[in-house]
C-alpha cells in the first residue's frame, strides 16, 4: 500500500509522475526502476506526460452510450479543440450512469452537458447529488444515536460462541455476495475464521466499476455506517485487527462521507485500541484505487494492494486461505457488509422472509438505460424484471422493453419476453443470464444490440490487465471484427469465429474478465436472431 | 504437512504425488509432455500464456504449471476440447506474430513456431496485427536485438532478470492488448542499467530477444571516447 500511495501523492502534487520523479523515489525506497515503470504503466492515474491543466473524462460506456456519449464526446472536443488548457479524454464507466451522459471535470465535478462542463471549469461546479436509494429498508436503526448497536451487543454479550453465532445466522439468511459472485457469505467467513494463520485480514471491496453499476456508490454515501458496521463485526468474528476499504478513485465524495464516518465510529469507540474489548484493537482507513475495472477482481485488488500490478492471481488458492500477504482474508462487497446488521438484529429467518417468489432478503439494484426515473431501488429480492421497470417509471418515453442486461457488463442481454424473470441469482442463471452485481439495464425498442453488445465487450477489452493471452488477445480481435461488421463488413465464418473464441475465453482465461468478455456478444447472437442474421448466421442458430 | 500425498490420474495413468505438486510436473514425472510456452522448470510458474491448460473436469481448463494436484483428480491432457481451445491460443499468438523470426531463421528454436508447427496451425483466422511491426524494434544494444513485435509476454524475461540473475532490469509495462516488455523506466535496452547478461536472451521462447552478430561489433579499449 505504502508504494502505490506514495507515487499517488507523487501524481496528486506534480500532476505527472516523470523519469526524473521515479529516478528520485527509486533512490530513496530503494525499489528498483523496472517495478516503478511497472506501476506507473499499469494504472490510468498515473500520468507519464504533464498534461493540460483541465482534464474532462467523458464516459464511453453502454448506458452513457445509449444516452448520447458519443456526440457529448464530440461536442466537448469541437468546443474545447482551440483551448490548450483542456484535455478531453474518454474513460470507462466512471459509476453515475442514472445521470448519463456524464464527464468528470478535474476528477471531480459530474458533468451532463456542455453548460455543465464550462460552468464546472470556471470554478461554479454545481454541488454534488447525493442519490438516495428508493425504498431503502435495511437500516435497523431509528436515529443515528442507535448506531453501531448490533456490534456493541454483540462485543459486550461477548461469549466466544457469538462469533460461530453470527456466522450461523448469515448462513440461515441465505445472504449470497453482492459484488457479482454470489458466494454464500456465511460460508466465506466461515472459512476465513477456520482458515490457518494470522492475523486474518479484511477488506471491503469498494471497486465497483461495471458499467451500469452505481448502488455501492449510493449505499456508501447514505448508509456508509451499515457497511462499516458490517466490516467491524466481520473483522471481530474472523478475529483481525485491521480493515481496508478499497474504493475507486472516481468516489471522491465517498471517500470523504467514509473518513468522516470512521472518525465517528472511533470516537463512539467501535474503532480504536479498544474497539474489540480492553487492549483489543481493531481499527480500518479507505484506500483509493489508482483506477481500473479489475481491480474489483479480488485478488487483482489485493496484488494492488501489496504494491503490485493489479494483475489477478491464478485460483486456487483462495483469498479466504490466501489473501493480502499471504494471510487469511476476508473480502466482501459493499452492499454484502452493509446487509449484516440488519440480518442479526432481525435474524436469518426474517432475512430470508423479505424476499419474494422464494428468493432470500433484500437487494439494491441499479437501475439505468431506458427507463423513465433511472436510480438506486431496494426490493425483494425475486422482484420480477416486469415489476422492477414499473417501479423505476416504466420504460423511457412510452416504448416498448426490447431487451434488458439483469445485472452489469458480463451479463447477457434478455428479450422482453423474459421479463416475468426473478431478480435471483438462480432464476436469472436459468433464464440464460445472471444476477451479478444488480447493474440493470433496460433496452427499449429500436435500439441496436449487436451495438450495445459490442459496447461491453470492448469495455472488456479496455480493462483486460494483459496478464493472459485469450483475454489480452482475444477481446482485441473479436472487438475489432465485431466493429467491422458494425460498418457491414462481415467475413465468411465470423459468427463462428466469434463463438469459438468466446469458448476459449471462457475456458482459458485466469479470471473472470477474460471468461465473459465476449459473452455479451455471443449472448446476442444467440437470443436475437436479427442480430445473429447480421452476422452470417443462420436465423435458427 | 510435507509427508502429505495426493493421488491422482493424468491420462489414465495413476500416481502419487508430494501435496502442493503442480499438474505439470506430476504428468512429467510420468513422461507426459504438456505444451507451455511461459513455464520452465527454473523459473517460478505464472500460468499467463494458458497453452498448457488441461481438463479436470471443473467448470473451466486449468492451467497445469500453477495448478496443484488433488486427490481424486482425473486429468486429461490431451482431450479434443483441450487441443481445441490451444489451437485457438496458437491461432491468437501468431495473428501478431512476424513472419519473419529471428531466432527460427538462426538457430531453429522457435518454441512458437515450432509448437504451431506441431499442431499444424496453417491458417491464421483472426486479423493480423504483425504487418509493419506495430510494436518496434529496440537494437539499442550492442548485444541482444529486441523484437517487440514477437514478444508473447511469457515473462520469461522478466523472470530471468529480476528473479534468476538479480539484475533487476525487465518489467511488463502498459497494460491489455498494448502491454509490452521494458527495461528501466522504459528506456531504449542499450541505455538502461542492462548489464548484456544474456540471461533474457537465453530463457526467451520466441525471436523477441535473441543474440546479434558480434562480427561487426567495435571493441574498443575502456577509458577511450
Amino acid at each position: 500500500m505504502k508504494l502505490l500511495q506514495t507515487m499517488l501523492a507523487l501524481q496528486e502534487r506534480e500532476g505527472w509522475l516523470s523519469d526524473e520523479t521515479l529516478s528520485q523515489l527509486a533512490k530513496e525506497t530503494g525499489e528498483p526502476l523496472y517495478r516503478l515503470e511497472g506501476l506507473r504503466s499499469f494504472y490510468p492515474v498515473f500520468q507519464e506526460e504533464p498534461g493540460a491543466k483541465h482534464v474532462i473524462e467523458v464516459c464511453r460506456d453502454v448506458v452513457c452510450r445509449m444516452h448520447g456519449a458519443p456526440a457529448f464526446h464530440e461536442e466537448l472536443l469541437q468546443e474545447l479543440r482551440q483551448d490548450p488548457d483542456v484535455e478531453v479524454r474518454e474513460v470507462s464507466c466512471l459509476g453515475r450512469c442514472e445521470q448519463a451522459p456524464v464527464a468528470l471535470v478535474d476528477h471531480h465535478h459530474a458533468a451532463s452537458n456542455a453548460t455543465e462542463v464550462r460552468l464546472a471549469l470556471d470554478g461554479q461546479a454545481q454541488a454534488h447529488n447525493v442519490l438516495q436509494a428508493v425504498d431503502a429498508a435495511t437500516d435497523p436503526y431509528p436515529t443515528a444515536d442507535a448506531h453501531y448497536g448490533m456490534f456493541k451487543t454483540l462485543r459486550d454479550g461477548a461469549a466466544d460462541a457469538g462469533r460461530d453465532t453470527v456466522i450461523d445466522e448469515l448462513k440461515a439468511s441465505g445472504l449470497r455476495g453482492m459484488g457479482g459472485a454470489g458466494f454464500p457469505t456465511g460460508m466465506k467467513w466461515a472459512f476465513t475464521r477456520g482458515a490457518k494463520g494470522g492475523p486474518k485480514q479484511l477488506v471491503c471491496n469498494a471497486d465497483e466499476s461495471e458499467p451500469g453499476t452505481f448502488k455501492d456508490r449510493c449505499i456508501m454515501e447514505t448508509l456508509p455506517h451499515l457497511m462499516i458496521e458490517g466490516m467491524i463485526i466481520g473483522g471481530w468474528v474472523v478475529e483481525a485487527e485491521r480493515g481496508i476499504i478499497y474504493l475507486r478513485h472516481e468516489y471522491g465524495e465517498a471517500a470523504e462521507i467514509l473518513r468522516r464516518e470512521l472518525v465517528r465510529a472511533r470516537e463512539l469507540g467501535v474503532l480504536g485500541p479498544d474497539a474489540f474489548g480492553p487492549g483489543k484493537p481493531f481499527d480500518m482507513e479507505v484506500f483509493i484505487s489508482p483506477g481500473g475495472y479489475i481491480l474489483g477482481e479480488e485478488t487483482a485488488l489485493l496484488e494492488a494492494l501489496e504494491d503490485k500490478r493489479g494483475e489477478p492471481r491464478n485460483k486456487p488458492p483462495f483469498p479466504t486461505n490466501v489473501g493480502l500477504n499471504g494471510l487469511p482474508t476476508l473480502m466482501n462487497n459493499v452492499e454484502t457488509f452493509a446487509a449484516v446488521p440488519m440480518i442479526l438484529q432481525n435474524g436469518g429467518d426474517w432475512w430470508q422472509s423479505q424476499g419474494t417468489n422464494d428468493c432470500p432478503g433484500l437487494k439494491y439494484m441499479a437501475v439505468s438505460g431506458d427507463v423513465a426515473k433511472p436510480g438506486v431501488y431496494c426490493v425483494p429480492m425475486g422482484t420480477t424484471v416486469t415489476d422492477l421497470i414499473a417501479r423505476a417509471g416504466g420504460v423511457a418515453d412510452g416504448k416498448q422493453l426490447l431487451a434488458f442486461s439483469p445485472g452489469g457488463a458480463s451479463t447477457r442481454f434478455l428479450p422482453a419476453d423474459k421479463a416475468d424473470t426473478p431478480l435471483d441469482f438462480d432464476a436469472m442463471q436459468k433464464a440464460g443470464s445472471a444476477l451479478g452485481s444488480g447493474a440493470f439495464v433496460a433496452v427499449a425498442e429500436g435500439r441496436d444490440l449487436l451495438d450495445l453488445a459490442t459496447a461491453q465487450a470492448r469495455f472488456f477489452r479496455n480493462e483486460s490487465c494483459g496478464k493472459c493471452v485469450p483475454c489480452r488477445v482475444g477481446s482485441n480481435k473479436a472487438v475489432a471484427m465485431l466493429e467491422d461488421a458494425l460498418n457491414g463488413e462481415v467475413e465468411d465464418g465470423l459468427a463462428e469465429l466469434l463463438h469459438e473464441l468466446d469458448d476459449t475465453l471462457a475456458q482459458t482465461s485466469i479470471c473472470g474478465l477474460g471468461q465473459v468478455a465476449l459473452s455479451p456478444v455471443t449472448g446476442v447472437m444467440e437470443l436475437f436472431p436479427e442480430v445473429a442474421r447480421r452476422l452470417g448466421t443462420k436465423e435458427d442458430a | 504437512m510435507s509427508n502429505d500425498t495426493v493421488k491422482l490420474t493424468i491420462d489414465g495413468q495413476a500416481t502419487e504425488v508430494p501435496a502442493g505438486t503442480s499438474i505439470w510436473d506430476a504428468a512429467r514425472e510420468l513422461g507426459i509432455d504438456i505444451p507451455v510456452l511461459c513455464h520452465s522448470t527454473r523459473m517460478r510458474p505464472v500460468g499467463v500464456c494458458r497453452m498448457c491448460v488441461v481438463d479436470t473436469g471443473a467448470r473451466n481448463l486449468q492451467a497445469s504449471c500453477v495448478r496443484p494436484c488433488e486427490d481424486g483428480m482425473e486429468v486429461d491432457t490431451r482431450s479434443e476440447k483441450v487441443e481445441k481451445h490451444r489451437r485457438m491460443l496458437l491461432e491468437m499468438l501468431l495473428a501478431d506474430y512476424p513472419e519473419d523470426s529471428a531466432r527460427d531463421a538462426a538457430t531453429g528454436d522457435d518454441e512458437l513456431l515450432n509448437m504451431a508447427r506441431d499442431y499444424g496451425i496453417t491458417e491464421v483466422r483472426l486479423r493480423d496485427g504483425a504487418s509493419g511491426r506495430p510494436q518496434g524494434v529496440d537494437l539499442s544494444s550492442p548485444v541482444i536485438a529486441v523484437d517487440h513485435q514477437a514478444c508473447i509476454l511469457c515473462d520469461r524475461c522478466v523472470r530471468g532478470c529480476n528473479e534468476l540473475q538479480h539484475n533487476d532490469v525487465i518489467t511488463r509495462s502498459g497494460k491489455g492488448y498494448g502491454t509490452r516488455i521494458a527495461f528501466d523506466l522504459n528506456t531504449p535496452m542499450g541505455e538502461s542499467t542492462c548489464v548484456s547478461c544474456g540471461e533474457c536472451m537465453a530463457v526467451c521462447p520466441t525471436g523477441a530477444l535473441t543474440n546479434r552478430a558480434l562480427a561487426d561489433l567495435k571493441l574498443e579499449p575502456l577509458g577511450s571516447d
